[in-house]
């Protein structure tokens, strides 16, 4: 028997590789946008604290830029600082 | 589409309602009616002076939530307790400078739930008179100072 394949279409899934399944701001998945965002991925980024937390870069910095004394990480309270992986 | 503060409240009302934790209990018809008023109401654990006594918080929710905290306070009867109030006022930490958008309503009923626990007699703070009488109705409007972490 010979096939021919006359079209065919890519299917991808992307995952982000973090170590929880959502953020611990907006309870979104990760693989949710935020919930200010309507498009998740590149439009609608992770980022990593150097305590190894996770969330939406739109969440975070939201959070931070809403503290005036200190910026903590929401989980632990340590000085939140990036992670530039 | 509903705001953000109303969908991560509907999340965490969906979470209640599944995975319900001991001694805490969700008013639905009264959430249901207005997402940014809950009422909830708290169990005294076994084994501790307020066991088998009930009492009920209110939340209030605004829409920088969970940037910004809920204001929690008790109603109806009061339990007596050197860190609440007579008028309901909580002098909690996490519900004014060490908030953070990680906490939720289950976290904060949890840590009243276990500050109740932890006591070992029933008396009211000391300034309660004066606190309850020049106080604003809100308590996030108190600026509180927290002294005492063993309770």
């Amino acid at each position: 028997m010979k096939v021919t394949v006359k079209s065919w279409t890519g299917v991808a899934l992307w995952k982000w590789i973090a170590n929880d399944d959502n953020c611990g701001i907006c309870r979104m998945a990760f693989e949710a946008c935020c919930p200010d965002c309507s498009f998740a991925g590149d439009d609608c980024p992770l980022v990593w604290g150097h305590c190894s937390h996770v969330f939406h870069m739109h969440c975070i910095c939201k959070w931070l830029n809403s503290q005036l004394n200190q910026q903590l990480c929401p989980m632990c309270r340590q000085t939140w600082r990036f992670n530039d992986r | 589409m509903s705001c953000p503060a109303e969908r991560r409240l509907r999340k965490e009302l969906l979470e209640l309602l599944t995975n319900p934790m001991p001694g805490i209990y969700i008013d639905e018809e009264k959430v249901a009616k207005n997402i940014n008023e809950w009422i909830v109401t708290i169990e005294g654990a076994e084994k501790t002076i307020y066991e088998g006594e009930t009492f009920q918080l209110q939340f209030s929710f605004n829409e920088k939530y969970p940037f910004d905290s809920p204001t929690v306070l008790f109603i109806g009867k009061i339990p007596v307790h050197s860190h609440i109030y007579s008028n309901g006022h909580i002098c909690l930490s996490i519900l004014t400078d060490d908030w953070t958008p990680a906490l939720s309503v289950g976290a904060v009923c949890l840590s009243i739930r276990s500050m109740l626990s932890s006591a070992t007699k029933k008396e009211r703070p000391p300034d309660d008179m004066i606190y309850t009488r020049t106080c604003s109705k809100n308590p996030k409007k108190t600026k509180w100072f927290f002294h005492d972490d063993t309770v």
